[in-house]
Formats: C-alpha cells, sequence, structure tokens
C-alpha cells in the first residue's frame, strides 16, 4: 500500500512538471496571430521529431496509466477500511473538500483528458478527422487545430470549466505528495502549502483562460 | 434543557445496529456529556429497558476510553478535546444529538457505542516499546537529550490512544497513531537500537490491521484531544522509506 502511495505522489510530481511545461508552451498562443502560428507550429514540429520528447511522451502515458491505476487500487482499498459511512459527517469541519474527494476530481480529470486527446493527439497523431493542412513554412498547422476548436463555444467552456476540478486536484495533490514522500521540515510545509495554492491557481488560471483568449481573438 | 438524543443501539458485532431515539428533559447545561448519558441510562434503568454500552475512564482528558461520533465529529463539536471534557453547553436546547460508534472495519463493534480497538494494540506490539532492560528510572540527566528532540518526542509520546484520528479519516487510517508511536521512540536515544526494525514492523501491522492508507486530509490533527501533528506522519513516511531501502 505505501509503496502504490509513493508511485502516485512520483508520477503524480511528474505530470505536475509536465503541466508547466505545457502551459508555458501554451502560452505562445497568446501572441499575435500570424506570430503565434509559426512559433506554435515550428514548436510542435521540433517536439514530435525529437527522441528525447518521445522517450518523454512514453513516460507521460506510463505515469497517466500508473497513476490512475494505483489511485483506483488504494482508494477502494482505502473504501474498504471504513466499514460504515456516518449517518452524518461534518467533515468539511477538519478537512478540505478537495482532499476528501481526490479520486471524484481525478476521474473528471480523466475524463477531461480523454476528451483532450481525442481533440489533438488522434487528430495529429493518428490522423483521425479532417486532413490538417501545412502552414507556409511546411509544419503540420497545429495552431489552426487548435485556434479552429476554441471557436466553438461548448469546448471553450468545457476546457475552462474543467480546470477548476484540475486546480482543486493540484491544490491538494502537491502538498499531499511531498508529505507522502517523506517531506516533514515544519516551516518547509508552511511554505509548500502557499505554494501548492499558488501553482494550482496559476494552472487553473492560465489553463483556463487560453480558449477564452483565442475565442475572442 | 431537553435534548433528543438519537443513538446507535447494537446487541453484538454479528447483529445489525440501528438508531433509536431517546428524549432527555431534565438535563442541565453544565452537565459533561457523559453524565447526561448516565442520566438517560438511569431513566432507561427506571422504564426497565436495557442500557446503552458506552466507553470511559478517567474523565478528565487523559485514558482515551470515552471515544464517540457525535454530531458528525469525532469527541463532538470541538476540535482537539475528548468527549468526557465535552459539556452540554455546546449544544442547544432542543436539540437532536445523533451518537454513533467510531466507525472502521479495524474498530468492530462490541456492543452500542463500544468499538474493539485491540488492532491499535497489536500495532503496539510490533515494536512500541523497547526491549532494553532498564531498571528502575535513572538519573534524570544520565542520558544527556537535547531540548528539541525531548520536546519532539513529549508531544508524540502525548498520544492516548482514542483512535478518533481513525475515526474522522475518511481512509479510516491509522497513520496518525502509528506515527507517534514510532517517531516518540525513534527520536530518543533508548530507542535508537530497533529504530529501523520497529518503523517497519509497526507500520506493516497497520496495513494487516485492514486500516487505510493516508491521503493527509488533516481531519486527524483537528480531531486529535492531543495536538498531535499530521508532520508525524511525514516524518514516518521517510523513516520507512530510509529503513527500506537503505537499512
Ligand atoms: C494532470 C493530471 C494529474 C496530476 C498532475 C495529478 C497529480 C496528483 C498528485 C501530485 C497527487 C498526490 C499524491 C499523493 O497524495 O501522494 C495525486 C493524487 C491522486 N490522484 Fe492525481 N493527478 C492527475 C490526474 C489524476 C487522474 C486522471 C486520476 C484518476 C482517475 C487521479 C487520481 C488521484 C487520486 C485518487 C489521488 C489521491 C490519492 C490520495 O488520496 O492520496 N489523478 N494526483
Ligand atoms: S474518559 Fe478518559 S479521556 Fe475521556
Amino acid at each position: 500500500m505505501f509503496f502504490k502511495k509513493s508511485i502516485i505522489a512520483l508520477t503524480g510530481l511528474f505530470l505536475c512538471i509536465f503541466l508547466i511545461v505545457h502551459l508555458s508552451a501554451n502560452c505562445i498562443l497568446l501572441l499575435p496571430k500570424d506570430i503565434a502560428r509559426d512559433l506554435y507550429n515550428s514548436y510542435s514540429t521540433t517536439l514530435r521529431e525529437s527522441l528525447f520528447i518521445k522517450i518523454i511522451a512514453y513516460v507521460l502515458y506510463l505515469s497517466i496509466l500508473l497513476h490512475v491505476v494505483y489511485a483506483l487500487l488504494i482508494t477502494l482499498r482505502n473504501r474498504k477500511a471504513k466499514s460504515q459511512h456516518y449517518s452524518i459527517n461534518n467533515f468539511r469541519e477538519n478537512s478540505s473538500w478537495a482532499s476528501q474527494n481526490m479520486g471524484l476530481l481525478g476521474v473528471i480529470i480523466l475524463l477531461f483528458i480523454l476528451v483532450h486527446l481525442a481533440n489533438f493527439w488522434a487528430r495529429i497523431k493518428l490522423g483521425i478527422g479532417e486532413n490538417i493542412g501545412l502552414d507556409a513554412n511546411g509544419h503540420v498547422n497545429v495552431y489552426e487545430v487548435t485556434y479552429g476548436l476554441f471557436q466553438n463555444i461548448y469546448f471553450v467552456m468545457f476546457y475552462t470549466v474543467l480546470m477548476i476540478p484540475l486546480g482543486l486536484h493540484l491544490n491538494h495533490g502537491l502538498k499531499s505528495a511531498f508529505m507522502t514522500l517523506g517531506f516533514y521540515h515544519k516551516k518547509g510545509l508552511r511554505i509548500l502549502a502557499k505554494t501548492s495554492l499558488i501553482y494550482a491557481t496559476i494552472m487553473t488560471v492560465g489553463f483556463g483562460i487560453i480558449p477564452f483568449i483565442l475565442f475572442f481573438k | 434543557m431537553k435534548v433528543t438524543f438519537k443513538i446507535w443501539r447494537q446487541e453484538n458485532a454479528k447483529t445489525k445496529g440501528d438508531f433509536k431515539s431517546y428524549e432527555v428533559y431534565d438535563l442541565t447545561k453544565d452537565m459533561s456529556f457523559l453524565e447526561a448519558l448516565d442520566h438517560l441510562n438511569e431513566l432507561l434503568v427506571e422504564r426497565d429497558e436495557k442500557t446503552i454500552a458506552f466507553e470511559y475512564d478517567c474523565r478528565e482528558g487523559i485514558c482515551g476510553q470515552c471515544c464517540l461520533f457525535i454530531n458528525g465529529r469525532a469527541h463532538g463539536p470541538h476540535s482537539n478535546m475528548t468527549t468526557c471534557q465535552l459539556h452540554m453547553r455546546s449544544f442547544k436546547d432542543g436539540e437532536t444529538i445523533v451518537v454513533e460508534p467510531w466507525r472502521a472495519t479495524a474498530f468492530p463493534v462490541i456492543k452500542d457505542l463500544v468499538i474493539d480497538r485491540s488492532s491499535l494494540d497489536r500495532i503496539i506490539e510490533q515494536g512500541g516499546y523497547i526491549n532494553a532492560k532498564t531498571g528502575t528510572a535513572p538519573e534524570a540527566n544520565a542520558i544527556l537529550i537535547s531540548k528539541s528532540i525531548a520536546d519532539k518526542a513529549m508531544d508524540a509520546a502525548a498520544c492516548i490512544g482514542c483512535g478518533a484520528c481513525v475515526a474522522t479519516c475518511k481512509n479510516s487510517s491509522a497513520a496518525l497513531f502509528t506515527s507517534a508511536k514510532i517517531n516518540h521512540l525513534n527520536s530518543l536515544p533508548q530507542g535508537h537500537q530497533e529504530a529501523s526494525t520497529r518503523v517497519l514492523k509497526m507500520a506493516r501491522q497497520m496495513e494487516l490491521e485492514g486500516f487505510g492508507s493516508c491521503t493527509f486530509t488533516g481531519a486527524c490533527e483537528v480531531e486529535c484531544p492531543e495536538h498531535i501533528s499530521i508532520i508525524n506522519i511525514a516524518e514516518m513516511n521517510v523513516r520507512r522509506l530510509k529503513a527500506k531501502w537503505f537499512e
């Protein structure tokens, strides 16, 4: 159980780092249209052609898989540890809602990831759906795929609203992962709690606002 | 004051339990919660009904026997307090007070509100002690221990084993209890010799008993009557990793 929990923490932290890189790259989308298209497409081509990124991509898939599978196993086992639920339980008086519902938040994020992969990965990597053209520099026009998707207000809303459960998951998850792995410095933990909140807020607002800006661009 | 107690009644571990309501009229605000239950039991005796089984011993907040889940909180509405230190003035006149036993697979119900916490004892049996013969109390300064370490060990040693941490935890994890016991002994020179077997064996037993794993909701440290900090769990984790991989 402890081993599984440590894997959840390690993979979770890896995913947290991935999110930083991912958000930074997405900020390119906010530049003026022509510059954004060139930069984003050439960045995307560079990634697709790099062996290093290929390896990282597999680590990423594996991380998500392990994180989800072990989280599921641990959550089921933890449920079994509670023989019966209390008829009333005022857990909000002693803990945060998010910390009590990491599994639910995780399932919502998983749904998001699946839709997200269908929107991008399936189209660009697997070539499913409408053909994607090349830009003026001969790069696959990933920018157009992104821009096109976010002309649809429903997708904008989906991508924005679902960043809230992500933020809640991250705010608790980041702190929790460090403690799972044995970080017990008292003052350090206080700083960590603040860092988690700031990190989660940046991720939620950052990922959440980009679709909106593209919609109005 | 008048209150309605809604209390979990269960004959034994094998039978199914259920809530039963009891209206009690002649309570006073300065009665302790346990005195109110005593009073209810007296009424039940007069009415020739079965009394409600609940546990207590010291009634002064040091033994950890008085484990009750009251109105959705371990040990009642206040944080960091035992049930015996709770008074009726914490409730409103006419209020309905729901009382349940601790819920955890590792804490089976014995009768009504009394649960079996011997799973915690079995964790202690795996190393919550030192093997060395210590004789009579030694000269106070024979073994020098720095103030910060002594304080830390004392804070952890304060755990009274009430099980509120398990009761309130959504995973029924005994991590706060176990970590307090481990850190208490492992931070002192007397506990050093057996430090790594202690952490491995006690933590293992915690899992064998069917307690869940810690997900750091932090509920336990809010309900702990002895203010044991959740940081103890992180420290137990690092001791566990070290013992497993480096020793
Ligand atoms: C971007 C994606 C994700 C990131 C960055 C992430 C990050 C994290 C982190 C850092 C933790 C803390 C580990 C710990 O407490 O030691 C965690 C816990 C958890 N994650 Fe995720 N996670 C993600 C997606 C998911 C998904 C898709 C699921 C499930 C379907 C999930 C389910 C869980 C569960 C159940 C826990 C809690 C385990 C516990 O209660 O401690 N997560 N996550
Ligand atoms: S009866 Fe001893 S702590 Fe409450």
